[in-house]
């Protein structure tokens, strides 16, 4: 009762978060977005027929009729047909973003895990040169851009330049042996990249709470340093690498795999949001970007009944 | 440690009971003593101050004022002539690469300086106000910018701005403010509740002043690790914006070689992608090791 009084009260908290993003987003949309009417006419067009065209898409209302369709539209996640294609823009969200989480989830979950392995592991031999090793491994991650690393890998895992093991480009998924040809270069690329910021944050994390008096106390008595690490430590930096995972989740669902998806040519939903800002294709942009707003509001609740879950003291108030 | 006998009192007593320190030693003077022994950082910091000699340079018209000219044939390979051979039109690839540093830095310097200044002002505002209602409105602000999705926002502005050189500017210091903000924000909370902050209350200094002349210039070290962290952010923004065509237009950048390049690549040309990436990966990498010496220097708050 008292978690659902406050998931309800923590909801509602959110609406300001939600009211800001699309407001921002919708002037900058409705305002200086490209303009789809000539698009969509042909040559020579009469006063009427860009009128009428003007109408189809929704330009000649004023704004804030326009923004208050936009919110209705939110509340009953229905946001209507695509301006570029006149696919629903919920049968095109169903379409593309099962596309994208197959694509990044491997790589989501295997960068966090082994980032948290790599640093408990440099944490453990702190400025031994194990840890040495592990950061500057780490530096060298960070400081390499993301896109370098894509087309590197492409060079050398699927072209003829290189291993040649991978297909170079697509998404052609029928079996597990396909998806696991087409996932492998954008992962190992994916966990590359956030293996580098990942270690170094969740070693300073895992550093911080060594630090601590208990531990010290608790290896005093002589408890096994792998109890202690488990126990003692990796139990108590839950809160800081929950938090973190937890935040990026949103905008990897949305727009996080843009770049992998525009490169390789993968249509998912950051290539679908990526052509309709090209385009100026409203209805799509705005069903983005009120999803991602919605999935920032339940990220933060789910990290706060997450905190509970790991850390008894929290109360929920 | 040799500092430690400057920091000690010289013990003259001056006329009115104060002790006289010879020398001051503040946190910028201990931070230089421990950034000097640092080899690390005093490595990339040396390989910063090439980057940006070539940068000077290529603004002062030095080097690589030929970027744009046609001076060979399709494809060159390397040679004396043309050190990382020519382009698919002929123009040659280390003029482009030299030029490109310069765009790096100026999108770095002009971001890192102005969304920290952003940040700064706002940040200590809201903390210093905070549970009222302009920290209200500040977090409200920062919460809304950092859940628009990032390459969105970009576009949004870059169509904003229609032919600006700065749209892409304006993007990233309207979304990287925030972090800066927010650090800016926690430091404020915890100096307001120290006893200088009471005691210039008490003798009626004015809260504007307590900000920005006592409690602000405490946060600096903070700020100046901020700025190089989020330097680095805005080079690595700027070449995957140019790649995705929502950045440099007019000019050259690493990101419009490496997206020139990824037409060549498949046919075998990796001269273009190879000069960009290489330059790209040593001015980042040294700039993300002098930020690292820096915040060992001067933030007490890094772990070790």
């Amino acid at each position: 009762m008292e978690l659902l009084q406050y998931t309800i009260r923590k909801l509602v908290s959110g609406i300001p978060l939600i009211l800001g993003v699309t407001l921002i987003s919708f002037v900058l949309m409705v305002y200086f977005g490209p303009d789809k009417t000539y698009e969509l006419l042909g040559k020579n067009p009469t006063q009427e027929q860009i009128q009428e065209v003007r109408a189809q898409l929704g330009y000649d209302r004023p704004f804030f009729v326009r923004y208050a369709d936009y919110l209705r539209e939110l509340a009953v996640l229905d946001f209507g047909n695509s301006d570029s294609t006149g696919e629903r823009v919920n049968a095109l969200l169903a379409r593309t973003i099962p596309i994208s989480l197959a694509l990044v989830t491997p790589g989501f979950i295997l960068g966090n895990v082994l980032g948290v392995v790599l640093a408990l592991f440099a944490a453990f031999y702190r400025s031994t040169w194990v840890d040495k090793a592990i950061m500057s491994f780490a530096v060298v991650g960070m400081s390499i851009s993301f896109l370098i690393v894509i087309i590197a890998f492409q060079i050398i895992f699927a072209s003829s330049y290189g291993l040649d093991i991978f297909p170079v480009r697509g998404w052609s998924v029928n079996s597990i042996s396909d998806y696991v040809a087409y996932v492998s270069v954008p992962t190992m690329a994916m966990v590359f990249v956030a293996l580098g910021y990942n270690t170094r944050f969740y070693r300073s994390v895992i550093v911080e709470e060594m630090t601590r008096d208990h531990v010290r106390t608790a290896r005093a008595f002589g408890v096994p340093s792998a109890k202690l690490f488990y126990k003692n430590i990796l139990k108590n930096s839950l809160i800081p690498i929950i938090t973190r995972i937890v935040f990026s989740i949103p905008l990897v669902v949305i727009s996080g795999s843009l770049l992998i998806e525009t490169y390789f040519g993968i249509p998912g939903i950051g290539k679908v949001t990526y052509d309709s800002i090209i385009t100026g294709d409203q209805p799509v942009l705005k069903a983005v970007v009120g999803w991602t707003a919605v999935l920032f509001v339940l990220a933060q609740l789910m990290t706060d009944i997450l905190y509970r879950a790991v850390d008894p003291r929290v109360s929920l108030k | 440690m040799s500092a430690a006998p400057e920091a000690q009192a010289i013990g003259d007593v001056g006329a009115i009971g104060q002790t006289v320190y010879k020398r001051r030693e503040s946190i910028w003077s201990k931070a230089l003593y421990k950034f000097r022994h640092d080899r690390t950082g005093m490595l990339a910091f040396a390989i910063v101050v090439a980057y940006s000699v070539i940068a000077i340079g290529v603004w002062l018209g030095w080097f690589a004022s030929d970027w744009a000219d046609v001076t060979g044939g399709k494809w060159e390979t390397a040679s004396s002539g043309h050190w990382f051979g020519t382009n698919i039109i002929g123009q040659d690839i280390f003029s482009r690469a030299i030029y490109s540093t310069s765009t790096a830095f100026e999108v770095g310097l002009v971001v890192a300086l102005l969304s920290t200044l952003i940040g700064a002002l706002l940040g200590s505002l809201a903390g210093f106000f905070s549970g009222g209602w302009l920290d209200e409105i500040v977090l409200w602000m920062m919460g809304v910018l950092d859940s628009i999705p990032f390459y969105l926002f970009v576009a949004a502005i870059v169509f904003a701005m229609q032919d600006s050189a700065y749209s892409m500017h304006v993007a990233m210091i309207a979304t990287f403010w925030t972090t800066a903000g927010r650090i800016v924000r926690g430091e404020v909370i915890k100096l307001r509740g120290l006893e200088y902050v009471e005691a210039a209350h008490a003798i009626g200094v004015p809260e504007l002043t307590i900000i920005f002349r006592h409690i602000l210039p405490n946060t600096s070290h903070i700020l100046l690790v901020q700025a190089t962290i989020t330097f680095v952010a805005a080079i690595k923004s700027e070449v995957i914006l140019s790649f995705l065509g929502l950045g440099v237009k007019d000019g050259m950048s690493w990101g419009l070689m490496i997206a020139e390049s990824t037409k060549e690549i498949l046919s075998g040309f990796f001269n273009n992608f190879l000069a960009a990436s290489v330059l790209m990966f040593g001015l980042v990498m040294a700039f993300n090791l002098f930020a690292d010496a820096l915040q060992d220097a001067l933030d007490p708050r890094k772990v070790h």
